[in-house]
């Protein structure tokens, strides 16, 4: 259980490709450089000043065997200490998670977390159903295309509005990363193609269609973090990482929806109710200015908004009917586009964190929501229904 | 060893993944092969900050990640293998047929290596120094194989027409850079300088015979001097005990070899791995190992080695020499493994056509030093025509000593250092002088054999000369 930190630390620095789902141009090391020479122009400090970098993404996407070592002409690495890290789609809030451990800790005092992936280069399917046990039927949720979601809900709400919420939610996402310069898909959809993308948007698994899914992207991101004495010394607007939480749970591998006679306990909700608790937050809804969301799907962006924040009834499907979860709403979800716009899976959940981090401070250009951040959650999401919670703060004063 | 357990009803789920990939090599790493693709040239990128050239090229400097991608500098396509494996396994996804070799090659004016193919050359032949050039491919292949590979470099060609003057002159000739001049000097000098070799004591040769021939580490070391200061650069040594007889005990040897560098630390001592009549192969070669001498004698055939009146014919003591080809090739490895160069014996055509198959493997190092051995009762008796063939037969830039029992030691040495090869005389081969008078000591041979010498026009090779003609690595 966590004991609290040892110092404070901020995230002084945040640096992101364009992500696309091609990079010709670059290699890994190349384009793992763009980030992390915008992160380190973003902080202000050169790679000299880097005591450790944390280098994450999924395990074998690329083929690659220890990209770690092979990166470091884009990473500076050399002639530091640098560990890698790989937990799944979860990795890029894990090693945030892990920075801000090894600063809290006093081990290092300024250390660069950074996430990438290049799916174009390799075949995930390899990487993916490597990890089950092949004497038995390979685990069905691996690899993250389901459509047990879209069922449950069209149960509890009707079809019809359920459907409707779940593209309502999706033309939301598209609407923000259009004002993303970054994001990898932005295609201008309009709230009212949400009949006809409900009807022919090609059909994945039951009721979630290509257009619910994200995306495979290419990009990297990188954050910088430092210790309190640190991040004041060299940051005008360092952002606070209050706390985070990990919970990873096996048996939701071979979960297809839930039955009320069979009730599992989503890790979601679990882990936001724990972390919530002892941070004294009782209103969630209420207390978070924004939140950036591993949405992997719009149904599952949908239906997690109840997980994450304890609605009860159909108050996460109002939310989004009345797009509350606009820029400019009551409670902002993703202004960047998220997970369904840009998806290069190991910068993913960083890429959550960068951005929440990014509206503390007001420097989303753009994507930036009116009103003053001060409280920012950021989510991250894998293996299966794997959940990663961080808390961000603009003030030092909790 | 296996390990033991239980393996009963464990099942095993057989199963293959196909992982396609696709690799986006990046704009630097694009334009390195399209102008290699191209235009046949290498190009590298250097740091402006550290000054390194780095090849392959990369978009930044490991050391600080200064954005080098645009500072694009031509490397030869030749240079410098640093460091090389031999590929022996055969596998059909490898670009050649085993055993190949893949050397790590650092192109002149690049900073770091790249890995390539090396063929041209067999793998017993490469050395880390070859010099080697790239081999562009005729046809594009859009990676590294645009160089199809790497081989040793040939000498610039010079046509005909663009010779000034005979090459044969002095002057005018192919201009040559003063290493090449320094070198060629070098050459002819050494070609002057003969190694003059003296066999103290051998393992027959006893006090009653000849009251010179050393048995304690002293007297060694006391006829090593005398042996020196005559123009001998090598002492050959088998060890005696203090009665006399041949030892293969370690310390006895170790003392003895220590005695004479002690007394004359710029002699060469080169131990026998024969010992003497009825040693074990492990008895002769462990104690060169033990000791680690500069050479040390390889013996090639198993021969009849026998005491036999010259006279009448008479058999005194029948043996064999046990040189099994297994001898031969374990001996031989372990000298190379330790540094020891291998001075190998030949009794005879065959002996010497062993040691070509077992070299073979490819573990000998060059140069080749060769012993002839002449008027072994069993072996073969000294003949110049013999002598000749024996020469021809041995590798061209190999070296060649002689020696010969009794009255054909010095006929022996005085042919072969007519012929560009070197002399070994001392009382393990002959008690005499060529007078017909006991020899002093070795010592006294030694200085008839510089009298030869000097009448052929060559010169005793000083100890320091001798190891460099004959690749011996100080120790």
């Amino acid at each position: 259980m966590a004991k609290g930190k040892n110092r404070n630390v901020a995230i002084i620095g945040i640096g992101q490709t364009k992500h696309s789902s091609h990079r010709e141009d670059v290699n890994q090391p190349e384009m793992i450089y763009e980030a992390v020479s915008a992160a380190l122009k973003d902080a202000n400090i050169s790679i000299k000043d880097v005591d450790c970098v944390v280098h994450g993404n999924m395990e074998l996407f690329e083929m690659i065997h220890q990209p770690d070592l092979w990166h470091v002409l884009g990473t500076g690495a050399y002639g530091k200490d640098s560990i890698r890290i790989t937990t799944g789609g979860t990795v890029g809030a894990t090693i945030a998670c892990v920075s801000d451990n090894l600063i809290a800790s006093g081990m290092y005092d300024i250390v660069m977390a950074i996430g990438f992936e290049k799916l174009q280069e390799g075949h995930t399917t390899g990487g993916i159903t490597n990890m089950a046990d092949p004497l038995w039927f390979r685990n069905l949720q691996t690899g993250a295309l389901t459509g047990s979601t879209a069922y449950d809900v069209m149960q509890e709400f009707g079809e019809d509005r359920a459907k409707r919420a779940s593209m309502m939610y999706r033309i939301i996402m598209d609407k923000h990363a259009c004002l993303n310069s970054n994001a990898h898909r932005a295609f201008g959809l309009e709230f009212d193609q949400i009949e006809t993308l409900m009807n022919t948007s090609p059909q994945l698994v039951g009721e979630l269609r290509l257009i619910h899914m994200c995306s495979q992207s290419d990009g990297a991101c990188a954050v910088i973090l430092a210790s309190e004495k640190k991040a004041k010394e060299l940051s005008k607007k360092p952002v606070w990482i209050r706390d985070h939480i990990t919970i990873h749970r096996e048996e939701t591998f071979n979960m297809f929806g839930y039955h009320q006679k069979y009730p599992v306990y989503k890790t979601h909700k679990f882990a936001a109710e724990q972390l919530f608790k002892r941070n004294d937050i009782k209103q969630p809804l209420e207390y978070f200015d924004v939140f950036e969301m591993y949405d992997p799907a719009s149904w599952w962006g949908l239906d997690w908004l109840r997980d994450f924040f304890f609605l009860k009834g159909d108050e996460h499907l109002k939310l989004v009917e009345n797009k509350e979860i606009m820029i400019g709403g009551s409670m902002p979800i993703n202004p960047s586009g998220g997970v369904i716009a840009t998806n290069p899976i190991g910068a993913t959940a960083l890429l959550r964190v960068a951005e929440a981090a990014l509206q503390i401070r007001g420097d989303a250009g753009a994507h930036q929501i009116p009103n003053n951040v001060k409280h920012a959650l950021a989510s991250g999401f894998g293996g299966t229904m794997w959940t990663v919670l961080m808390l961000l703060e603009k003030e030092l004063n909790w | 060893m296996a390990l033991e357990y239980d393996k009963k009803d464990c099942f095993i789920v057989e199963g293959k993944l196909a992982l396609p990939y696709s690799y986006f090599a990046g704009r630097v790493g694009s334009t390195f092969i399209t102008t290699l693709r191209d235009k046949k040239k290498i190009m590298g990128v250097k740091c402006p900050v550290c000054n390194k050239v780095y090849l392959p090229p990369r978009q930044t400097c490991e050391r600080d990640l200064t954005d080098i991608r645009d500072n694009w500098v031509e490397v030869q396509p030749a240079g410098e293998v640093i460091n090389f494996t031999v590929v022996r396994y055969d596998d059909k996804y490898l670009p050649r047929k085993a055993p190949f070799v893949m050397a790590l090659i650092k192109l002149d004016g690049a900073d770091t290596p790249i890995v390539h193919i090396l063929d041209g050359v067999s793998p017993e032949e490469v050395v880390i120094g070859m010099k080697v050039e790239a081999v562009f491919s005729s046809s594009p292949t859009n990676n590294i194989l645009d160089i199809a590979h790497f081989a040793p470099k040939k000498p610039e060609k010079v046509y005909v027409s663009q010779r000034k003057v005979s090459a044969k002159e002095k002057e005018g000739g192919q201009p040559i850079s003063d290493e090449q001049k320094l070198k060629q000097e070098r050459r002819k000098e050494m070609s002057k300088k003969v190694i003059i070799t003296a066999a103290l004591s051998g393992a027959a040769t006893m006090k009653n015979q000849n009251q010179a021939v050393p048995y304690t580490p002293q007297e060694f070391a006391e006829e090593s001097y005398k042996c020196y200061k005559a123009g001998a650069a090598m002492i050959h040594v088998h060890a005696r005990e203090d009665n006399g007889m041949p030892t293969h005990d370690h310390k006895r040897i170790k003392d003895t070899h220590d005695a004479i560098k002690e007394k004359c630390p710029e002699l060469i001592v080169n131990l026998s791995s024969a010992v003497g009549m009825g040693k074990t192969p492990e008895q002769r070669i462990s104690q060169i190992l033990y000791v680690k001498p500069e050479i040390a004698s390889l013996n090639t055939n198993t021969m009849n080695f026998s005491i036999v009146d010259r006279k009448t014919g008479k058999v005194f003591i029948d043996f064999i020499f046990e040189n099994t080809f297994t001898m031969l090739q374990d001996f031989g490895k372990a000298m190379e493994e330790n540094n020891i160069k291998p001075e190998v014996e030949v009794y005879d055509l065959g002996g010497l056509d062993n040691w070509f198959l077992i070299a073979k493997q490819g573990f000998f190092t060059k140069p080749y030093n060769f012993n002839f051995v002449w008027g072994v009762a069993g072996g073969m008796e000294f003949r110049p025509d013999m002598f000749m063939v024996m020469k021809h037969a041995v590798p061209e830039d190999a070296n060649f000593t002689t020696c010969g029992v009794g009255t054909e030691q010095f006929p022996a040495v005085t042919l072969s250092c007519m012929v560009g090869g070197h002399m070994r005389v001392g009382l393990e081969d002959n008690i005499r002088i060529p007078t017909g008078e006991l020899a002093k000591g070795s010592y006294e041979q030694v200085e008839w054999a510089v009298k030869i010498a000097q009448i052929l026009g060559k010169e005793p090779a000083t100890p320091d000369e001798a190891r460099e003609i004959m690749g011996i690595k100080k120790q």
